[in-house]
C-alpha cells in the first residue's frame, strides 16, 4: 500500500510539474478550488470571530511587547538626557571657572573640586567635595564656581572637605554693592532659607534693586577677609526701611541646589593682605604699620577682579 | 469488529480532515506565533496513523495532501508523498511499539512535523526551487516544529476524542486491559 501511494505522489509529482499551467491537473485543480470556494468563504467568515479574538490577544501581547520595550527605551533616553544634562551643567561651570581664572581667581592658586555629597537637613546648608589637605584646601579657604561664592571650607579630612554654602546660618561675609563703595555683611536671612541679608549698610546708601552685591575682600574680622574682593555674591532683591543702618535682601546668584563643580581658592585674600602688609612692613622708616594696613586693605578691596 | 464503527471511521476521519484544513487555512495560517503559523495538516495525519496503524496512516496521508495541494494551490502531490510517509511511519510506530506514555504525542507530533518541513524543503530544492539553504530556514524549521509540538497535546486529545468512538476493537489492547485486570488488583480472583 505504502509504495503504491509512494508511486502515485510521485507520478502526480512528475505529471503537475511537467504539465503547463493549462494541464489537465492544473485544471482539476481549479475546478476543485472552484467547488470548494464558497465553503472556504462560508468558513472564512464563520471563523472570523475566532480568528479576530485569537488574533486581538496576540495583538494585545504584542502591544504589550512593544509598550514594554518603548519604556525601556524611553528610560533609557530619559537617563542619557540627565546624564547629557549633567554634562552640560559640568561644562557650563568649568567653563565659567576657566572665565572666572581670566578674571584673575586664579592668583589665589584655586583647586578644582567636585561636589560629592549635600546636606539633606535644611538646618545644616552644607556640601562635601572631593578635595582636601592633600590638594592644599585648608580651613576657611573660600569656594566658588562660575557663578560667584559658594561658601567656604569648614572642615578639612585628606581627600574631601565640607564646605559651608554662603546659606548657612554660620556665615558672614563681608561684601559691597556693586556701584558703590558702601559695605556691609552678608548673612542668610532668618526665616527665609536660600535668601540673604546684606546688612550695616551705611545710612547714606541708595540700594537699588537688581543692584549686584559683591565680596568686599575688606577686613571684617580681627585678622583679615577670607574672601578675594569682586566676587559676585547675588543680586538686590528688595530694600529694607530701617532707621539707622540700611539692609537688602539679596538673592544669590549662585544655584545652590545644583552644584556640581567648585573651585576652592587656597591662597586667599587674607593671604595676599598679610603678604602685602609683610611687605609694607618692610618699606623705610616713614611708611608705619598703619600705612601698610591701609595699602593692604585698599589692595583687599580694590585688587584683582576690583 | 462492529460495522458501525468500521463504516464511521472514514466518515469521521474525512470530516476531520476537512475542517482541520479549512481551520488551517482560514485561521492558524493567519495567527503567527512566535513570527510563524503553524501546521495542523502533519500533527493530524501523524495522530491517525499512530491511533488507526500503518495503512490508515499512509491512505489518511496522501488523501490529507492531496486536499491541502489542491485547496491551496500547491504542486499536486507533493504534500501527498510527504504525507503519506508521515502517516506510515507514524502508524509503524504504534503496530511496532505502541507507546503509551503521556508525552508520545508531543514527540511524534514534533517529529512529524520536523520531518515533513525537512521533506518540503528537499523536495522544493530537488523541483529547483531558487532558494539558498539559509540560516533562517533552519531557525524557521525549529519554530514550526516548536509551535507544533506545543500544540500537538491538544491536538492529539481532540482527535482521539473524536475518533476514539469509530476506532476498531485492538486485539492487543484487549490482552493488554485483560492483562492490567488479572495483575493490577481488580480481578476478585486476586483479591480473594
Amino acid at each position: 500500500m505504502l509504495v503504491l501511494l509512494v508511486v502515485l505522489s510521485l507520478l502526480l509529482l512528475t505529471a503537475y510539474f511537467g504539465e503547463a499551467p493549462s494541464g489537465r491537473l492544473h485544471g482539476v485543480q481549479r475546478a476543485f478550488l472552484t467547488v470548494v470556494s464558497p465553503i472556504q468563504n462560508g468558513a472564512n467568515k464563520a471563523l472570523k470571530p475566532v480568528r479576530d479574538t485569537i488574533g486581538w490577544f496576540g495583538e494585545t501581547l504584542s502591544a504589550k511587547g512593544q509598550r514594554d520595550k518603548l519604556k525601556r527605551e524611553n528610560n533609557a533616553l530619559r537617563k542619557q538626557f540627565v546624564a547629557d544634562q549633567g554634562e552640560k551643567t559640568s561644562l557650563r561651570q568649568l567653563q565659567a571657572l576657566y572665565h572666572l581664572d581670566q578674571l584673575g581667581v586664579g592668583e589665589y592658586h584655586p583647586v578644582s573640586a567636585t561636589v560629592v555629597a549635600k546636606s539633606p537637613n535644611i538646618w545644616y546648608e552644607t556640601v562635601t567635595i572631593d578635595a582636601g589637605s592633600n590638594a592644599g584646601v585648608r580651613v576657611d579657604d573660600p569656594v566658588v564656581n562660575g557663578e560667584g561664592l559658594v561658601g567656604k571650607v569648614a572642615q578639612v579630612a585628606s581627600d574631601g572637605a565640607q564646605v559651608d554654602l554662603i546659606t548657612d546660618s554660620s556665615m558672614g561675609v563681608s561684601a559691597r554693592l556693586g556701584k558703590s563703595t558702601a559695605t556691609g555683611i552678608v548673612q542668610p536671612k532668618v526665616g527665609e532659607p536660600g535668601n540673604l541679608l546684606l546688612q550695616y549698610l551705611p545710612s547714606t546708601t541708595q540700594p537699588n534693586a537688581g543692584e549686584f552685591v559683591v565680596t568686599s575682600g575688606t577686613v571684617a574680622s580681627p585678622d583679615d577677609s577670607l574672601y578675594p574682593p569682586g566676587l559676585l555674591i547675588g543680586q538686590v532683591s528688595s530694600v529694607n526701611e530701617e532707621t539707622g543702618f540700611k539692609s537688602v535682601n539679596v538673592r544669590p546668584s549662585v544655584k545652590l541646589q545644583n552644584l556640581d563643580v567648585v573651585q576652592v581658592l587656597t591662597s586667599s585674600a587674607g593671604s595676599h593682605a598679610n603678604s602685602i602688609a609683610g611687605l609694607a612692613a618692610a618699606l623705610p622708616a616713614g611708611k608705619g604699620a598703619s600705612g601698610s594696613d591701609a595699602g593692604a586693605e585698599q589692595y583687599a578691596s580694590t585688587g584683582s577682579g576690583g | 469488529m462492529s460495522p458501525t464503527r468500521t463504516a464511521s471511521l472514514p466518515l469521521r476521519l474525512a470530516a476531520m480532515a476537512l475542517l482541520l484544513t479549512l481551520i488551517q487555512v482560514g485561521v492558524v495560517s493567519e495567527i503567527p506565533v512566535f513570527g510563524v503559523n503553524a501546521d495542523l495538516s502533519p500533527l493530524l495525519v501523524a495522530f491517525v496513523g499512530l491511533l488507526c496503524g500503518s495503512t490508515v496512516g499512509a491512505v489518511y496521508g496522501f488523501a490529507t495532501g492531496l486536499l491541502v495541494d489542491l485547496l491551496l494551490l500547491q504542486t499536486l502531490g507533493l504534500s501527498s508523498l510527504i504525507f503519506t510517509l508521515v502517516g506510515y511511519f507514524c502508524g509503524r510506530l504504534r503496530e511496532l511499539r505502541d507507546p503509551h506514555a503521556a508525552l508520545t504525542p508531543l514527540l511524534v507530533g514534533a517529529g512529524a512535523a520536523g520531518a515533513s518541513l525537512v521533506g518540503y524543503s528537499l523536495m522544493e530544492f530537488m523541483l529547483g526551487v531558487d532558494a539558498p539553504v539559509s540560516l533562517e530556514l533552519l531557525r524557521q524549521i525549529v519554530l514550526i516544529t516548536v509551535v507544533d509540538a506545543i500544540i500537538s497535546l491538544p491536538l492529539w486529545a481532540l482527535v482521539r476524542a473524536w475518533l476514539e468512538s469509530a476506532l476498531p476493537e485492538d486485539p492487543r489492547r484487549r490482552r493488554r486491559r485483560r492483562r492490567a485486570y488479572t495483575t493490577g488488583g481488580l480481578s476478585p480472583l486476586s483479591r480473594s
